[in-house]
């Protein structure tokens, strides 16, 4: 297992964002599901061991992240692209994509063709040299998935990836991740339940800070035919009918 | 004419376009990288915002006014304002809120304590040479003693204010409060040592100031206040395990 979270809690003051998840994951695109204020971005962040949990133990590629030595392997072997991505305006997109690949402390020499790699998995070969400032939202986007699997990362952490992609980028993702799933964990936050049936090979739905359901995308949409949920797609329903009960549990 | 059908040409194009983007670093990155024993390192340090050629600039600039502008005969405005300067300069070296993409590099195998500790270092050296080489200038030759304490003096308050900003900066997140709360102590010590040791607007002005930089009363508080911050920063940005 990639990852494994048993009764994970992180509180900021009073609010407790995520409460007693736990979790193992292996290889495979792991889609996490959630309104807003879920715990979702939280949750991913204390997987990109940025957030360290306030109770709970986590371990990621068989590693403790609270120990120094550990984190830095594990953050070695890891992606992230966090739900707002900060730049650098004046960076091209092989520079920024480089800065990465050389903070994941990738051996120099293999940085150029790593970077080359990623940037053409994204699509954006013919704007490589081009600087961040003068790029769409979507290219961006695209820019921030490049720098997390640059490392060809066993541990991939998206929080909302797809927000700003035209439709055929979309799809162009959704076939990425499936890809990347092949070997690697993935994980994907999102808002959007058309990316988890197309993608995910299992799906996470979380409210108020705990899972309320783990199952694949199929069992899911079967919780909408047989619950009260409303939406216009099948795993749209079982999103809602999913939800309904644990609001109304709680 | 088309290619054999056991060449990857997909391959191919990746291995060209790696040499068609490949960015060579520049002698200064070269160098750091070699220092510091990391690419990656040296990489975060020529990122760092408060060493990016306006800033430098700007220091630059504030410095050489301090230089040719004169407080009485001992010329003390270099000493005075180089650590405010530096102080801030810190401040801003450090990530939230100012390198846009802080939150993504402390993700990454480079410890971000570390890329926070070199930049911090970085900044200061730069600020102390920059201050060095404007007090050195206003030099006055006729002047009977104390030129090497005017020259070399204000270091150790700047140390002090340095650390200061480094540590609310870090404490509060927050560069701009680090960068006030620096400025602030440190115009409170001048214009606290100034009331005291004369009256501000008289001839003697100059020389009340330039002693309330080079007083060797203050040299061990200044040192002791840049021991607590380091202590505040080291506290500050260690693996956080609890609640926030």
């Amino acid at each position: 297992m990639n990852i494994e979270l048993s009764d994970i809690t992180r509180r900021f003051g009073r609010n407790v964002a995520v409460d007693g998840v736990s979790l193992d994951v292996g290889a495979g695109v792991l889609g996490l599901l959630g309104p807003n204020g879920a715990g979702k971005t939280s949750l991913l962040r204390m997987l990109a061991t940025i957030l360290p949990p306030s109770s709970g133990q986590l371990t990621l590629l068989g590693r403790d992240p609270r120990q120094p030595a550990d984190r830095r392997e594990i953050r070695r072997r890891l992606g992230y692209l966090p739900q707002n991505l900060g730049y650098y305006p004046s960076f091209t997109v092989v520079e920024f994509v480089e800065y990465f690949a050389l903070l994941k402390e990738m051996p120099p020499h293999l940085v150029p063709k790593a970077v080359a790699a990623a940037v053409e998995k994204v699509d954006l070969g013919p704007r490589a040299k081009a600087k961040l400032r003068t790029l769409s939202g979507g290219m961006l986007r695209r820019v921030g998935i490049a720098q997390a699997i640059v490392n060809e990362p066993e541990l991939l952490l998206f929080d909302e990836p797809t927000a700003g992609l035209d439709p055929e980028q979309r799809v162009a993702f959704r076939t990425l991740i499936r890809d990347l799933g092949q070997t690697a964990t993935v994980v994907v936050s999102t808002h959007l339940v058309e990316d988890v049936g197309a993608a995910c090979s299992e799906v996470a739905l979380m409210s108020n800070g705990k899972v309320v359901f783990r199952g694949t995308p199929e069992e899911l949409t079967a919780r909408g035919e047989a619950g009260q949920g409303v939406g216009d797609a099948p795993l749209e329903r079982g999103y809602s009918a999913i939800l309904s009960a644990a609001r109304s549990a709680s | 004419m088309t290619a054999p059908e056991d060449v990857d040409l997909d391959r191919v194009w990746t291995n060209v376009a790696a040499e068609v983007w490949r960015r060579r670093p520049g002698r200064l990155e070269r160098a750091a990288a070699m220092v510091l024993k990391s690419p990656g390192l040296a990489r975060a340090l020529l990122t760092t915002p408060s060493l990016l050629l306006p800033w430098l600039i700007g220091s630059t600039l504030i410095l050489a006014i301090g230089a040719l502008a004169q407080v009485g005969a001992n010329q003390p405005l270099v000493g005075l304002i180089a650590p405010a300067v530096a102080g801030v300069g810190i401040a801003y070296a450090y990530g939230p809120g100012v390198d846009p993409a802080w939150e993504l590099a402390c993700s990454c195998a480079v410890s971000d304590r570390l890329v926070l500790l070199t930049r911090a270092v970085a900044v200061f050296a730069v600020n102390a040479m920059l201050g060095l080489a404007a007090s050195a200038a206003t030099l006055d030759t006729r002047a009977e003693t104390g030129t090497a304490q005017l020259t070399f003096g204000w270091l150790l308050p700047m140390t002090a204010v340095c650390a200061l900003t480094l540590a609310v900066s870090v404490a509060f997140r927050s560069a701009v409060v680090g960068a006030g709360a620096g400025v602030a102590a440190w115009l409170i010590v001048v214009l606290a040592r100034g009331t005291f040791n004369g009256v501000p607007g008289t001839p003697d002005t100059g020389a009340h100031l330039a002693a309330a930089i080079t007083d060797p009363n203050l040299y061990l508080p200044y040192l002791a206040v840049a021991a607590c911050c380091a202590a505040v920063v080291y506290y500050a940005t260690r693996p956080q395990r609890g609640s926030q």
